[in-house]
This record gives C-alpha cells, structure tokens and sequence, in this order.
C-alpha cells in the first residue's frame, strides 16, 4: 500500500527534518509511525497525504508514484484525521460532515448521523454549532469525517488526544472494525498504548530517522532481559525474586510455601524508544 | 467543478455568520443617507463659490462683472487666493491677455472654474461659456461622492472581508482539511473571490441606483459594473494573499494600513484637488479610480492596453493566491 524509499524533506536550507526514511506499509496493515514532538512524523504524514510536495526519495501508495498518483482519484481513496479537531466552528456536526462529504461521488459516502452514532456522539449536539462542543465531542466529529468517504488508506494523527480512557477505546474498537474491513492505516503517535494495542508494527523515528521498525512483540523480545519477578510467601513473611525465563522450564528453585504472582518483566515500547532514541516519547 | 457549490455555499454561511451582508447593507443605507441629506445639502451651502479675483495693470477690461474682486498688484491677487479657502480663482491681465490662476505656482486650474471666472470677465461681450458635459451642479456632485465613497467601501472594507472570512479558516484549521479534500484547489480561491466579486456588483450596482437615480443609472451602470469588477477582483485577490501569507491580524492590519491609506490617499488627492503628483501616472490604483470615475461620468475607458493591463493583474494575483494557498496548507504546526 506504501512505499517509501530513502525520503529526505527539508522546511529550509539549514533545517532538514527527514534523512532518507525506509519503510513500507500492507494492504490492510496498521502501521503505527512513533516519535516524540519534532521528530518528523507530521512531515512524513503531510508528504504521504500529497500535502507536501517538495520531498526527495521515492513515495508510492496504491502501487503509484506519489507524483504521479496525486489526483482526484488519490484523495477520494484517503481519509485523514489531524492532529487537532479541525472544523468550522459555526457549523453544526452534521453541517460539517455534509460540507466536507459534498466533494466526494455519493456512492462512497457513509451515513453521517449513523456514523456519528457508532463514535458514541451526543445526539442532541447534532446541530449545535461545533464552537459549543468539548474537545472530546470534537474529535469525534473529525473521526467521523474522516471516515466518512469509506477510504482505502487511513491517516491517523494522535487519534487519542484528548479523549478520556472510554473515548480512547471506543477510538481503538473502530480504528479495528477499519482494519477488518481490509483499510490500511497509518497512526502517527506519541502514545505508546495506542501503539502498543493497535499496530501490527510500528517505527520509531527520532530526529528524522527510523531509529527501529518491527511488531511492538517482536521489539519488546529483542529487547527483554527476559528475567521473571516472583512474589511468594515463605514462613509467614512476604518475599520476591528475580529469575530468568529459561529456569522456569524446570521449576521454581527456591522454597516458598504460597505464590501469589509472577511478573514478566518485559521493556514497554517507550523503554525501547529511549533505548533506541535516548530520549522520551512525550 | 461541481465542488464549487458547496465551497460557495460554505462561503456565504461564513459571510452570513460574520455579518458582513449585514455590514455591506449598512453601509449603503449609511452612504446613502450621507449623500441625500448632508452631502448634498453641504455643496448647496456653498454653491455661490469661486471669488473671482481680477489684477489688470494696464485696464484692458474696464467693463467687468461686479462679481469680480479687484487687485491692485499680483502680491495682492497672490495674497487674496491664498487666504481664500473656497476654491478663489484668479485673473492676471498681462501683454492684454488674461491668464487663469488658482493660487500662486498652479500650472494647471479646473476647466469648471476657468471658465467661470472668464465669462464673468468677458460680461456684457457675447462670451459663451463652454458647456462642459450635460451634468446639473447636483448630478455632477452625485456622481462624484457616490465614486468615492464606492472606491472607498472596495478597497477598504472589501479588503478587510475577505480578510475577516480567511484569518476565521486559518485560525480553526480547516484550509489544512482543503488540502486532503478531492478537489481542485484553485476552486477554493476561486469561490471566495467570485462571491465577493458579486457582493460589490451587487453593491455598486444599488449604489448607483440610489445615489445617481434610476434614469442615469441605466445609462452608467454597465460602465460601473465592468470598472468595479475590477477593482473588486484586485482587491479581493490582494486581501487572499496578504491573509494566506501573513501570520495573523495584527501583521494584516498593518498591510491594511499600507493599501487603504498609502495607497487610496495619493490616489484621492491627486485625482480630486490640484494637488500635483507627477509619479502618480504610475500608480495602479489611480488608472482603476479614474476609470470608474469616467465611467460614473458616461465616458468608459475604452483603451485596451487598461484592460489588458487588469487582465494580467488579474491573472497574476490569481495564481499568487493559489501558491500562497498551498503553502499556507503545507505551514508546520
């Protein structure tokens, strides 16, 4: 679905924000882009949404050079959801939703008030101007706008931000249901649980390099000292031990006379991104 | 090109929001109430104007109008113009022939009051005024007020619409939601500019009628019609570029302050007192203000090098506009 090879973009001379990116996306996969403030993931996202132009390397999506494919056709086939809940403040949901889907052919558009249904939106703000919603309310509506032409390719720009922990995974639950109707989507994050729960891989970029690129399982194994926390109790008093996975093959060594937990002791992936990257996430 | 109705659409609810067909009908109600009942009432009052002022050393003229005011040296007529302050004109009688002065170091004076100021010298001697134009006194003020104060509400006011409306999309994000719509982006520049090109039709077109009379109207408004457009797409498409390139609105005011007044005033002043611009043939705006001043005068411009001119200004500014447009798209943050 995406194909990026040896992308370098600069905003000016002496400022160059990607250095000869390498990364390719599946149909169907949903591939998280990890990195904190600055680190370039808004730029590769503005690039791959036909958005900025004067890049250098190789962009293809939909199996077409970016240059080439940025027509019409590209945009009807993407849905893109930034940062920030963008909307006219004095229009309703509903006015927004039927202003924005009026540029795609009917035939690809999805009910707005049904859809606004399954993003939990408060039906009696359907027509209330955007300016009296929370940002919560907000950002559903701009989920839903871009969701509403039934893309192929999705953009994801913190989908989380600002919703509270039910919002975020009910946000997760769709950005699913997407995926298993065969979307693609690409989240831009620096929130490691969304990544974590959502992406089938994920890259980490730092400073406009791709710093790793894997499963977040995969990432987290290479990464595991693989040692085990055991909490027991042993003669009445409560103790813990660290050992490592491959003695557990044969048993618990020591004595103890009740377990009450096992703890795997393996690396978040923002542990691994200050590994990689040595720094934080947010 | 089917996107454009929605564009246009959403474009005129944002104008309905902001109140501006609200404002724009203000102003006309404003205009039209200044130039019926102070304006006019105003250039009345003062209707017995031009003192003449006669200095004739020899005595060729011995049989003058009592209207005019004797001067016994040029020092004097010199000194008699300069303290009057409703438009005085002086004669200077030199070799027998009378030479035609405003104030002192004029070049040029006002055909109007040239010949004024010789019938009145010529009294009694079968000197026939030259009929300037068909325009009663009244008419002739109409038309003048009723161009400036519409020069005025385009340049100005229209200016600061466009300006309004944008600065509102750029500060809730949604010209970075344009960039990823499937549509041609140009049809964005081009439906805020054609519905502000057809707000100020629409306003010069009920301008005229309410200011000029319906009669004259009929006969002008073509003329007016075509000089507005033109100013009004300039202005408009300048005001998209200035919104889209400028961060925000204090940056903007101050290129508000630049065009409506650096750029307006020379233009006043040099096409409606004596005062002297040489430079001022250079400048863009007065070729428009003059063009919609013959217009409001039944004399359209007819020269094709003006409206090629416009054209290109046009063109130019339009593709200004599309590049500032996506760059604006593309800005980081």
């Amino acid at each position: 679905m995406i194909e990026v090879k040896n992308l370098t973009f600069s905003y000016r001379k002496d400022k160059q924000a990607l250095h000869g990116l390498n990364f390719t996306v599946e149909d169907g996969e949903i591939f998280g882009f990890l990195g904190p403030n600055g680190s370039g993931k808004s730029t590769t996202q503005k690039i791959l949404t036909g958005i900025l132009k004067e890049y250098d390397g190789i962009v293809s999506l939909f199996g077409k050079d970016l240059r080439r494919a940025h027509t019409q056709d590209f945009f009807q086939k993407i849905g893109v959801l930034f940062e920030f809940p963008y909307l006219y403040a004095n229009l309703s949901a509903l006015d927004n939703l039927h202003y924005f889907s009026s540029f795609y052919p009917k035939e690809r558009l999805r009910d707005a008030e049904e859809l606004l249904d399954e993003l939990e939106f408060k039906r009696d703000f359907l027509r209330k101007p955007v300016s009296s919603y929370s940002k919560g309310m907000r950002q559903r509506v701009s989920m839903a706008r871009a969701l509403i032409s039934n893309p192929k390719l999705l953009f994801l720009d913190e989908p989380t931000s600002g919703l509270d922990p039910t919002g975020a995974v009910l946000f997760r639950r769709i950005i699913e249901n997407e995926r298993r109707k065969g979307t693609t989507v690409f989240v831009t994050t620096h929130n490691m649980l969304d990544a974590d729960l959502l992406c089938d891989r994920v890259a980490f970029i730092s400073n406009g390099n791709i710093v790793a690129l894997d499963t977040p399982k995969n990432l987290k194994e290479q990464n595991s000292n693989r040692s085990i926390v055991v909490d027991y109790l042993y003669q009445g008093r409560r103790k813990e031990q660290t050992i490592q996975a491959p003695e557990l093959k044969s048993g618990i060594h020591f004595p103890y006379d009740e377990l009450i937990s096992i703890h795997s002791q393996e690396p978040t992936l923002e542990d691994i991104f200050i590994q990689y990257a040595g720094r934080r996430l947010s | 090109m089917k996107s454009i109705y929605p564009l246009f659409k959403k474009d005129c609810r944002i104008m309905v929001s902001g109140k501006f067909f609200l404002a724009a009908f203000a102003s006309l109600l404003l205009y039209t109430l200044f130039i019926n009942f102070s304006y006019l009432n105003f250039m009345d009052a003062n209707a017995n104007i031009y003192n003449v002022y006669l200095y004739d050393p020899e005595g060729t003229y011995p049989r003058v109008s009592p209207l005019i005011h004797s001067a016994d040296s040029a020092e004097e007529l010199n000194e008699a113009l300069v303290r009057d302050t409703s438009g005085g004109v002086g004669i200077y009688i030199k070799d027998g022939k009378p030479s035609v002065v405003l104030y002192a170091g004029t070049e040029k004076v006002d055909r109007h009051r040239a010949d004024y100021a010789l019938s009145l010298l010529y009294s009694g001697n079968g000197y026939t005024p030259e009929t300037v134009g068909d325009n009663t006194p009244e008419m002739k003020q109409r038309r003048e007020i009723t161009c400036e104060l519409l020069f005025i509400e385009i340049v100005a006011v229209g200016f600061l619409g466009i300006a309004s409306v944008l600065f509102k999309e750029k500060q809730m994000g949604v010209i970075r939601v344009h960039a990823v719509m499937p549509f041609s982006k140009s049809l964005f520049v081009f439906s805020k500019v054609f519905l502000f090109l057809l707000t100020d039709l629409v306003f010069a077109a009920f301008m005229t009628l309410l200011n000029v009379g319906p009669a004259e109207a009929g006969r002008i408004l073509p003329a007016v019609l075509i000089q507005t457009g033109v100013l009004s797409l300039i202005m408009a498409l300048t005001g998209f570029c200035c919104t889209m390139l400028l961060k925000d609105f204090r940056q903007f005011s101050l290129a508000y302050l630049v065009i409506a007044l650096f750029t307006a005033t020379p233009v006043f002043l040099s096409a409606n007192t004596a005062i002297k611009m040489d430079w001022i043939l250079y400048h863009p705006f007065y070729h428009v203000y003059m063009g919609l001043k013959n217009a409001f005068f039944g004399m359209p411009v007819t020269t094709p090098a003006y409206y090629i001119c416009a054209a290109c200004v046009i063109i130019l500014l339009f593709g200004t506009a599309i590049m500032a447009f996506r760059k604006e798209m593309g800005r980081e943050g």
